[in-house]
């Protein structure tokens, strides 16, 4: 995927943020400030502080329930849908709070995308999956429509698969395929941001890797952030990890130090397979 | 923190621990073996033990095959758990330190020969008693890797890269005593060149010791001190207090 491509298609979609637009400056994406979580009376997250990296892969690990996905929920507002989430502190993209009284949340989810950890694709065409993020973005014109299907469809890896089959269903699709669509149709829109939540843990290990592959391909355009149970694929994709545990950022730096020589001792014995 | 541990028995997956250890008690049968290689090749050599040298040398194969049985388990398990963090510093350590192991083995072989062939045709007076001190020195910074190396300590093993330079100083000063030894009468050049190729093999068998316990501070500390002054190796451990 070449960046120009990217540059071609993005004038005519609208790709207006909700308030503001990431930095193009700094290298910093997205900064936590501060947050804590409340699910009701207790709490999920405590005090995260982190700077996100523009173009780079965040990876989140940490044992069930440490609030992994609970963060990764929080860059787009996930957590809004459920009712008893409370939230203090800031998450900012670029200068702007994302939790601001006046962001509309429905931009915010179109600069940050999300891939979840079960495929989703719509019951319709491979075609109109793709499409359907351009055309609640108020794309009309035929020639656009087919220019940006094909660009995200060969972003996402998936366009050789595809391409003569456009118009057919697409949960005829297999589980990597389907993933990948869900990919395709994610940055169809040109987020600035792609959150994966577990997004190969319903994956063969062949479509795994395409997945994979796929990220290392997807970080020179966009900024990722996965949340992953598979600590050798965080170890693979991402160029820097954060440790989760009860709630608490244990330990965030570099991938590459913290899979060698972890700083915390709760790390080590997590991604050692150790007692904790 | 001169005594780390490495919590090696800790995994969920007890199989895991049985492997590790498995590993680790290997190099430490190895090590033993290697460390009897040098101190009967020096002992040879200075008792003019030509037969004791030949069984040395002839002993060599044993370091050879656990070096292989080693490397063969570190692929397996690098293969299978994918170790992480202090696991996969150990694998990486272990890998390395048998290579200096075995490379340490082939100079007590050479020592050995060397020190049959110097029973049959002695070196002349008084060129033994400094050989015999940088043997001892030696084996000593043997026997002390491997302790370190089995004790994760890796204070010790500064001073073991500390003791390779007093190693290098005794090898210059032989050197020099031996050509002395040459030069005032031809007739000993045959056995004074068996006797230089032979505290070459010690001073070898130092620098391998020396890398050792660069391996024992990777595996301990993540820091790689290969390539660098021991000034700053002693200001790193401190750092890490």
């Amino acid at each position: 995927m070449q960046s120009k491509d990217k540059d071609a298609y993005i004038e005519h979609i609208d790709v207006e943020g909700f308030g503001a637009k990431a930095s193009t400056t700094s290298d910093i994406s997205m900064t936590v400030d501060g947050l804590n979580l409340f699910y009701g009376e207790k709490q999920a997250l405590k005090d995260i502080n982190l700077d996100i990296k523009k173009g780079e892969v965040t990876a989140f690990i940490g044992p069930s329930g440490c609030g992994k996905s609970t963060l990764l929920r929080c860059f787009n507002r996930m957590n809004d849908l459920v009712d008893t989430v409370r939230t203090t502190g800031e998450i900012r993209l670029g200068d702007k709070n994302i939790f601001d009284k006046d962001v509309d949340v429905a931009r915010l989810r179109r600069q940050v995308g999300m891939v979840f950890q079960k495929p989703n694709p719509f019951p319709k065409s491979i075609y109109e999956n793709v499409a359907y993020g351009l055309r609640l973005a108020g794309v009309k014109k035929k020639r656009v429509l087919d220019e940006t299907v094909e660009w995200a469809l060969k972003g996402a890896a998936l366009w050789e698969e595809v391409k003569d089959r456009l118009n057919e269903s697409a949960l005829g699709m297999s589980g990597g395929q389907q993933q990948r669509l869900v990919i395709a149709r994610s940055i169809a829109i040109q987020p600035d941001v792609l959150l994966l939540d577990e997004p190969c843990s319903a994956l063969d290990p062949i479509s795994t890797l395409k997945v994979e592959e796929l990220i290392a391909e997807l970080k020179k355009e966009f900024t990722i952030l996965i949340v992953t149970h598979n600590m050798q694929q965080a170890a693979r994709v991402s160029d820097y990890t954060a440790f989760m545990y009860l709630g608490e950022m244990v330990e965030f730096g570099e991938t590459d130090r913290l899979f060698t020589n972890p700083e915390k001792k709760q790390t080590e014995d997590y991604i050692t397979g150790r007692y904790g | 923190m001169s005594h780390a541990d490495l919590h090696l028995n800790t995994h969920i997956s007890k199989q895991f621990n049985a492997e590790l250890d498995d590993i680790r008690q290997r190099v430490l049968t190895m090590g033993g073996l290697v460390e009897q290689q040098v101190s009967e090749a020096v002992r040879a050599l200075t008792e003019a033990d030509g037969e004791l040298g030949e069984q040395v040398a002839n002993r060599d194969y044993k370091v050879n095959a656990m070096e292989v049985g080693i490397d063969e388990e570190c692929t397996r398990v690098l293969a299978r758990r994918q170790p992480a963090a202090t696991d996969l510093r150990l694998i990486i350590a272990v890998v390395k330190t048998i290579t200096d192991l075995e490379r340490i083995g082939d100079e007590a072989e050479k020592i050995g020969r060397m020190a049959a062939r110097l029973a049959s045709n002695p070196p002349p007076n008084g060129s033994l008693p400094a050989v015999e001190a940088m043997g001892r020195r030696v084996s000593m910074m043997v026997h002390r890797v491997l302790d370190a190396f089995a004790r994760l300590d890796a204070e010790e093993a500064l001073e073991i890269a500390k003791e390779d330079r007093r190693v290098d100083s005794e090898y210059e000063s032989i050197s020099r005593q031996c050509l002395t030894f040459m030069l005032e009468d031809p007739r000993t050049i045959r056995p004074v060149m068996d006797l230089q190729w032979a505290i070459r093999a010690l001073e070898r068998i130092g620098d391998h010791a020396r890398n050792i316990s660069e391996y024992v501070i990777y595996l301990i500390q993540g820091k790689d001190v290969r390539h660098t002054s021991l000034a700053q190796v002693q200001a790193e451990l401190e750092g890490n207090g």
